[in-house]
């Protein structure tokens, strides 16, 4: 695995910076609905002018509700040393609400909590021929002392 | 002009897996049985309107109804193939129904029938592999199966309003004991608690007995004008309502296949079937306290729990009181799928809706043998489909 190259599953999926991981979503300037993964428009039925532009979304949220899948899923989903694993949905740290499903990454899955805060990371699926390629997960923020 | 539609006939294939039958043979076997209960010939059918399956018939281009045509009645008759997923066999009765209560027609078919493949469904051809596309997303980003969206909502529920593992299972365990009466359900031996708790865990909290597989079907009615059935003698079920709908903005239910949503305030969970619910009551002129059953697609043990409550049945976290108490039992206040629901059928996708209007019809007159709710008057579906399809019909006699 190579340090400093991140290769997403999916183009556009999310970015890297300096702050860290950061999932690439749609926000209308008119209404402030946030969308994500990316979107066209915005869906808000009492938004005219549906201005939208790309935006970054924020990293830290609140666990919502969470599954553990036992079963492997059909093989679109890629992924090297497969094992029952969590799915998570979390409700982004932002004023118009945004809930986002995603794997639940470094957390024992007889340790996940409703209400637990999260952030967003890079998660490594599989090695390609040159590359890991990773897709965004959230973990649990460390509990501060 | 407006004129009241009836259901005159329904007939079913039974649910299971036919590996030896085309899905156009559960088709005409679906029609024959509705013909015949409604004593309707094909020479009085004017016109066919079929639920379009991707997996089966229909020629590739979910011509399903034109198949059924050329295959039975050629005679000139209109075809109407619509489109709905899940929900495809109630926007199908949606359109019949318009048909006739339009004043064009007197006498319509529906039909839904569906051979399922074996293991995943796969992704349809012509999507776009790209972070435009949510049901690429979903599976390349985090591998969530449908059973996971289920069980992200039932862990929800728990947390939310204290359901228990053994509610849950309960659930289950009703329609079960329901499908042992009816002879089309493809699971009818009774289950207990502790057996549905001991069946695999799939995505916690939803154990395998908690979540509908699914299986080949067909589900067919005969639709016909006040005026047609009184001048031929008929005997039908009034259609008082009929409904469909898509979602509103805001809703925080966790929609297949998005992996993401916005969410506002006050606005209903599963709102595009809410939605068709409301749409049924209202030209109805009823509300929930004048229903008698209740047919809804349970595609898990949570549905049964949280659908009523969002209908307005009753108040969040009271479906599991009134499960406990035997409420939502045949004999109970508000019966829920006596014909044992999609977790004792297995989903036959689009023969699903069909079915449950069928079943609804069978209960008013008094012939759901085996499963039938007493001195039932008035009965309700509601399913729902990908894309936020939503649809509900509401009977009466
Ligand atoms: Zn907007």
């Amino acid at each position: 695995m190579l340090d400093d190259v991140i290769i997403p599953v999916a183009d556009g999926l999310f970015e890297v910076g300096a702050e860290g991981v950061q999932l690439i979503g749609t926000h209308c300037t008119a209404c402030q609905s946030v969308y994500f993964p990316r979107s066209l428009s915005c869906r808000n039925p009492d938004c005219r002018a549906k201005t939208v532009e790309t935006t970054l979304l924020p990293r830290e949220g609140t666990l919502v509700s969470y599954t553990v899948q036992r079963y492997r899923p059909p093989p679109l989903f890629r992924v090297d040393d497969w094992e029952p694993y969590a799915i998570g949905l979390v409700r982004l740290d932002y004023e118009q609400t945004l809930e986002v499903m995603g794997i639940l990454s470094g957390v024992p899955l007889d340790a996940i909590r409703i209400g637990t805060r999260v952030r967003v990371v890079a998660h490594p699926l599989y090695d390609d021929e040159r590359n890991t390629v990773m897709t965004y997960a959230f973990t649990a923020n460390e509990v501060s002392a | 002009m407006s004129q009241t539609v009836y259901v005159l006939g329904a007939g079913a294939h039974p649910w299971g897996k036919w590996p030896n039958k085309t899905q156009l043979e559960l088709a005409l076997h679906a029609l024959s049985g509705a013909l015949g209960e409604a004593d309707v010939s094909w020479n009085d059918v004017e016109a066919v309107v079929a639920a379009s399956s991707r997996f089966e018939g229909g020629m590739g281009w979910g011509l399903h109804a034109n198949e059924i045509v050329q295959a039975v009645a050629e005679k000139g008759m209109s075809c109407v193939n619509v489109g709905g997923a899940c929900a495809a066999g109630a926007i199908a009765f949606h359109t019949a129904h318009a048909m006739i209560a339009s004043g064009e027609h007197e006498v319509v078919c529906v039909v839904g029938a569906e051979r399922m493949p074996k293991g995943f469904i796969p992704r349809p051809p012509g999507s776009q592999d790209d972070v435009t596309d949510e049901d690429y997303l979903r599976w390349v980003a985090m591998g969530a199966t449908n059973p996971a969206y289920w069980a992200i909502e039932a862990h929800r529920r728990m947390h939310e309003l204290g359901t228990s593992e053994e509610t849950l299972a309960r659930a289950a365990v009703l329609m079960r004991r329901n499908a042992v009466g009816n002879s089309l359900a493809r699971f009818r031996t009774a289950t207990q608690i502790d057996e549905v708790l001991a069946s695999a865990m799939v995505a916690d909290p939803l154990h395998l007995l908690q979540i509908c597989p699914v299986s080949d079907g067909a589900a067919a009615l005969v639709l016909g004008s006040e005026a047609w059935m009184k001048r031929n003698g008929g005997t039908g079920v009034k259609v008082a309502g009929c409904a469909i709908a898509t979602g509103s903005f805001g809703d925080p239910a966790r929609r297949i296949p998005t992996i993401a949503s916005p969410v506002r305030d006050g606005v209903v969970h599963t709102s595009e079937v809410a939605n068709a619910v409301a749409g049924a009551f209202a030209m109805a002129g009823m509300e929930p306290k004048d229903i008698d059953l209740l047919e809804m697609a349970d595609n898990t043990a949570w549905h049964i729990l949280a659908w009523p409550e969002q209908f307005g049945f009753f108040a969040p976290g009271e479906s599991d009181v009134m499960l406990e108490r035997g409420e939502l039992d045949i004999g109970g206040r508000l019966p829920i799928n006596p014909s044992g629901g999609f977790l004792s059928f297995g989903e036959a996708t689009t023969a699903q809706a069909v079915l449950q209007i069928c079943e609804v019809s069978w209960q008013l007159r008094g012939r759901a043998e085996g499963h039938q709710v007493p001195d039932a008057r008035v009965g309700l579906t509601a399913v729902l489909g990908l894309g936020a399809n939503g649809g509900s019909v509401l009977l009466s006699r």
